[in-house]
């Protein structure tokens, strides 16, 4: 029940802020900040209660949906969707915060979106049924293209349709995919289903198999996003309002990586291992290609839009190396990314407020005038750049260290992004921060709940960075890590 | 005839009555009022009609006429979209100075051909319905003959469909003439040597058909005609008359089992495929909706008639199930959009308001009309939540089951074709609401109540409803015509010969 009434309470609240926000949009904020941290509270409780989770997936609702079609209405959860859903609620706590100065009108209609575009991500990790899982995953599309076209940048439309079409077109190749798997379980077993542990039990043969395999791909890499697939990520993040690309970044490519992770990996093991040269270039491509991109922006949002893409192709390249440390090294970086993402996003909001500009040239020596705010963004820029300490080092040290073994070129090539990222990151921060003021341009430093924010994202960098075993026990018996290493091996 | 087959046909007797009493009434007295209400009475008659009808299903009424559970739902579809029309017409004439009888008469004639069509079981009760219903359709279509556009678009509808009918009676002919049989069932399947006469007859049928679906290449004529139809005529041709001309092309190709027909499989797939891309393709750049519309009937046709693209019998009843499933869904949509309209428009304004960016900022201003419009239009995008997205689920599920990978490839691209536009429409309801002094008048001309309000956030409840749980109704759309099952055991017999 956990996740549906996590899930129930957000819609509530979000319909709730719908109808009646209009009346009192001040309080709005405090009002989806509670519920998000009664969310919150209610997983931890559930978490502190079962410890049986972080070993294997456990069951949780399950009634019948579309009878006709065998779909259920079922979810489950193990660790990998209980971090996942763990960083949505505290990346949507940020996204309030950021919001709350930064939203002039439509308030109601505001939150309404966030709150069901929350509800939408965490469906995604829930959801044990594949008609389900592409539910919630359109779900979210929806709110999310709202918030980019009624309350981004000066761009916006463009960014929204873009971003739109690009999902839409590649989660359709998926819908194809998922139905053909459902038949398939017809022919097999019978009758037809759409849950994921009857999945299971498919016995694919290698063509077939390796076309599904790319059905759910694409859609993930898309949504990752990887090489050929990112190009709606720089406009969509640049125009999103700053809660919105808080959002993406820190969760919405998340979901990509969970279906890697999820469906991709386990359910077609040996078209994975066929794919894994393609996906790795396709990795070590977008790691340099993200990097160098980033160096050659102007624009703060856009910079970091590109780092992500650079930061998400160690993902793929950690998951289709089929070694434990590295599929581990990917979990890391998942988390470590979203909250070093969405904090540097939500610096650009911050001095978006302030210069209501994002053009780095434009901006300059505010060290000066806000002293607190330079030292956050430099902490910030450190954690992308994979400074030993935060946590964004253990994941890409990872990745590197687990692939090696197998793929030494691309863990080379991969390895030199690195120092792209220190550079492009440190541009970023001399860029905006330091070097001669412009004249005239005071800024007012860090208000309470910016603190607020920074901190948070910064206690946990710092924390999982120098402890990163307490994110990682939960891994331990899970996964196929272990697992696909003998089969990828052998294969 | 017996009583009961009087029963089985008693909404189709119930229309023909009303015609007459129609023009009685007329000769009687005129008035603005007393004819629409009494043909809205007319149509809830039949409507009611078709309970007692229920009972009689899968039986032939003279060998014209073959009543069974798929043709009685079409008909409720067709009768329900019908009454909104004449709702929708009435509020639409009322505004003008001189009486509308006649338009009455012809609504109810033209429904009564659709509702033939749908019976039909014979090629002259397939004539007999389409011309009825196309006939009726150009009066229609004409009938604002002081409209720029509008005697254009009824000579234009007048002359195409024409030839339409007359390419589908050659075609019957032919069959004919190949055959010696004017039944749908003409030909024992299984026996597939029909001679070339034959496969050009079914061809030349199929060309009349796709006419009437406005399926490439015979589209041409559905934009202009779409645009220059006073707007609640329009309701009537993208709801009734696809709807009619849907099920008359199901039974056509079910009844005599065409699908095992390689050439004609082809033809159709092609078909398919080109109405879904062209269709897509030319709404793009449309800036008047109703054109836009048309563009995208094209298309939703293509995705529709995917279902009739089946390998084998299994797969009849959940094709026909995905079928209905999705024409409703698409008449659902239709209908709150073309509510819309018709409410915002008047019979005697120079044109209806139709270009859609006059919708800027609407969500701001009419928070509920948008809302309702922004759903029906992603609902014809196909998006979860949406009965839109469920009827393309049910397509993809057909597709995929005949194993169809070129109609497949092509959704998923006119799909993404068609985001766009619909993307279009949605910003431009949610953007900020432009600063002009003429905007008043632009927008809140027309003659917009409160029930158009409550209809059209009654559909699209429903198309929520559906979206969430499209069990309530697609548990009940269970077609097991038994005339189809029949034919299917008649060729088994005939090809263990």
């Amino acid at each position: 029940m956990i996740l549906t009434n996590i899930i129930a309470i957000l819609m509530l609240v979000a319909l709730v802020s719908l109808i009646i926000g209009s009346k009192f949009s001040r309080s709005l904020p405090y009002l989806a900040a509670g519920s998000v941290v009664l969310c919150f509270f209610l997983l931890a409780r559930f978490a502190s209660n079962n410890h049986d989770i972080f070993h294997q997936a456990m069951p949780l609702l399950s009634v019948p949906w579309i009878t006709s079609l065998g779909i259920d209405y079922a979810t489950f959860i193990d660790s990998l969707s209980f971090i996942l859903v763990a960083l949505t609620l505290i990346l949507a706590l940020v996204c309030i915060l950021v919001s709350v100065n930064e939203i002039q009108h439509h308030h109601n209609f505001y939150y309404f979106n966030l709150l069901t575009a929350l509800a939408g991500i965490i469906g995604v990790f829930a959801a044990a049924d594949l008609f389900l899982f592409f539910f919630f995953w359109e779900v979210m599309l929806l709110p999310m293209t709202a918030l980019i076209a009624i309350w981004g940048h000066e761009n916006r439309r463009y960014a929204a349709i873009k971003f739109f079409i690009f999902t839409q077109v590649s989660s359709l190749l998926m819908l194809v995919a998922i139905i053909i798997m459902a038949f398939i379980h017809q022919q097999q077993f019978g009758e037809i289903s759409f849950n994921y542990f009857d999945w299971q039990r498919l016995n694919l043969s290698m063509p077939l198999q390796y076309w599904l395999m790319l059905g759910f791909f694409i859609a993930f890499a898309v949504k990752l996003p990887s090489f050929p697939f990112h190009t709606w990520l720089p406009d969509a993040h640049t125009q999103a309002p700053t809660a919105g690309s808080v959002l993406l970044a820190g969760v919405l490519l998340k979901t990509g990586a969970y279906g890697l992770m999820r469906f991709v990996l386990p359910l077609f093991e040996q078209a994975t291992v066929e794919f894994a040269p393609i996906a790795i270039a396709l990795g070590v491509i977008s790691i340099i290609y993200g990097a160098v991109m980033a160096f050659a922006q102007s624009d703060f949002k856009r910079l970091v839009a590109y780092s992500s893409i650079s930061h998400m192709g160690f993902v793929t390249l950690a998951l289709f190396s089929f070694s434990s440390i590295a599929y581990h090294g990917a979990i890391v970086t998942i988390v470590a990314h979203g909250l070093s993402s969405a904090a540097l996003f939500s610096m650009a909001g911050i001095l978006y407020q302030r210069l209501h500009t994002r053009e780095l040239s434009k901006m300059g020596g505010l060290f000066a005038s806000a002293p607190r705010m330079g030292g956050m963004l430099l902490v910030f820029v450190a954690a992308a750049f994979g400074m030993p300490g935060l946590l964004n080092f253990v994941g890409e040290f990872m990745t590197l260290t687990g692939t090696f073994a197998s793929h030494p070129v691309a863990t080379v090539l991969a390895a030199t992004a690195m120092i792209g990222s220190a550079i492009y990151g440190m541009y970023l921060f001399q860029g905006s921060f330091q070097g001669k003021p412009h004249a005239g341009v005071q800024i007012a430093d860090l208000l309470a709940h910016e603190w607020l924010l920074c901190g948070l994202l910064f206690a946990l960098l710092l924390y999982l960075g120098l402890f990163p075993q307490s994110l990682l026990m939960h891994f331990e018996a899970i996964y196929p890590a272990a697992n696909i290493t003998v089969t990828g091996g052998k294969l | 005839m017996k009583l009961a087959q009087f029963i089985a046909i008693a909404p189709e007797l119930i229309l023909s009555l009303a015609i007459v009493m129609q023009l009685l009434l007329i000769a009687l007295k005129r008035s603005q009022h007393g004819i629409a209400f009494f043909t809205m009475s007319a149509i809830l008659l039949a409507l009611f009609a078709h309970y007692p009808a229920m009972t009689q299903v899968n039986s032939a009424v003279t060998p014209l006429i073959y009543v069974d559970v798929f043709s009685l739902t079409l008909k409720v579809l067709i009768l329900s979209c019908t009454l909104v029309a004449v709702w929708v017409s009435y509020g639409y004439l009322r505004s003008a100075v001189e009486f509308h009888d006649e338009y009455y008469v012809l609504l109810l004639l033209a429904v009564l051909g659709a509702n033939i069509l749908v019976l039909a079981n014979h090629f002259a009760a397939v004539f007999l319905g389409f011309e009825l219903l196309s006939l009726s359709l150009v009066g229609m279509i004409g009938y604002l003959h002081l409209r720029q556009h509008t005697l254009e678009a009824g000579f234009k509808y007048l002359i195409l469909s024409a030839t339409a009918s007359s390419i589908m009676l050659l075609g019957m002919a032919f069959v004919y003439g190949a055959t010696g049989e004017l039944s749908l069932a003409y030909q024992v399947p299984g026996q597939q040597n029909l001679r070339l006469l034959g496969q050009a007859g079914l061809v030349l049928i199929m060309v009349g058909f796709s006419f009437k679906l406005s399926l490439v290449p015979f589209h041409t004529w559905t934009p202009d005609v779409y645009q220059g139809a006073p707007m609640p005529v329009t309701l009537l041709l993208a709801t009734v008359s696809k709807a009619a001309m849907f099920a008359i092309l199901v039974k056509f190709w079910l009844v005599s089992a065409i699908f095992n027909n390689e050439t004609l499989q082809v033809l159709l797939l092609s078909i398919a495929i080109a109405s879904m891309l062209l269709g897509n393709l030319l709404a793009l750049t449309q800036k008047n909706i109703k054109r836009l519309l048309a563009y995208s009937s094209i298309a939703h046709m293509g995705y529709l008639i995917i279902v009739l693209a089946i390998q084998s019998q299994q797969s009849v009843a959940w094709a026909l199930k995905s079928g209905v499933f999705y024409i409703l869904v698409y008449i659902l949509a239709t209908l709150i959009l073309m509510i819309y309209l018709a409410g915002r428009s008047k019979a005697h304004g120079v044109h209806d308001q139709d270009d859609w960016r006059d919708w800027q900022g609407m969500i701001w201003r009419r928070p509920a009309h948008g809302a309702c419009l922004i759903l029906a239009l992603l609902s014809l995008a196909g998006i979860p939540l949406t009965a839109g997205f469920i009827g393309k689920f049910y397509l993809f599920t057909v597709a995929i089951e005949n194993q169809l990978w070129g109609a497949i490839a092509a959704l998923i691209i006119g799909s993404g074709i068609g985001l766009y536009y619909y993307l279009s429409i949605i910003f431009c309801i949610l953007a900020k609401p432009p600063v002009t002094q003429c905007q008043t008048v632009a927008v809140s001309g027309g003659s917009f109540t409160i029930s158009h309000t409550t209809v059209m956030a009654m559909l699209t409840v429903i198309i929520i409803a559906l979206g969430v749980f499209p069990d309530i109704l697609a548990s009940q759309l269970m077609f097991q015509s038994e005339q189809i099952p029949i034919i299917f055991n008649e060729a088994a017999l005939k090809s263990e010969w």
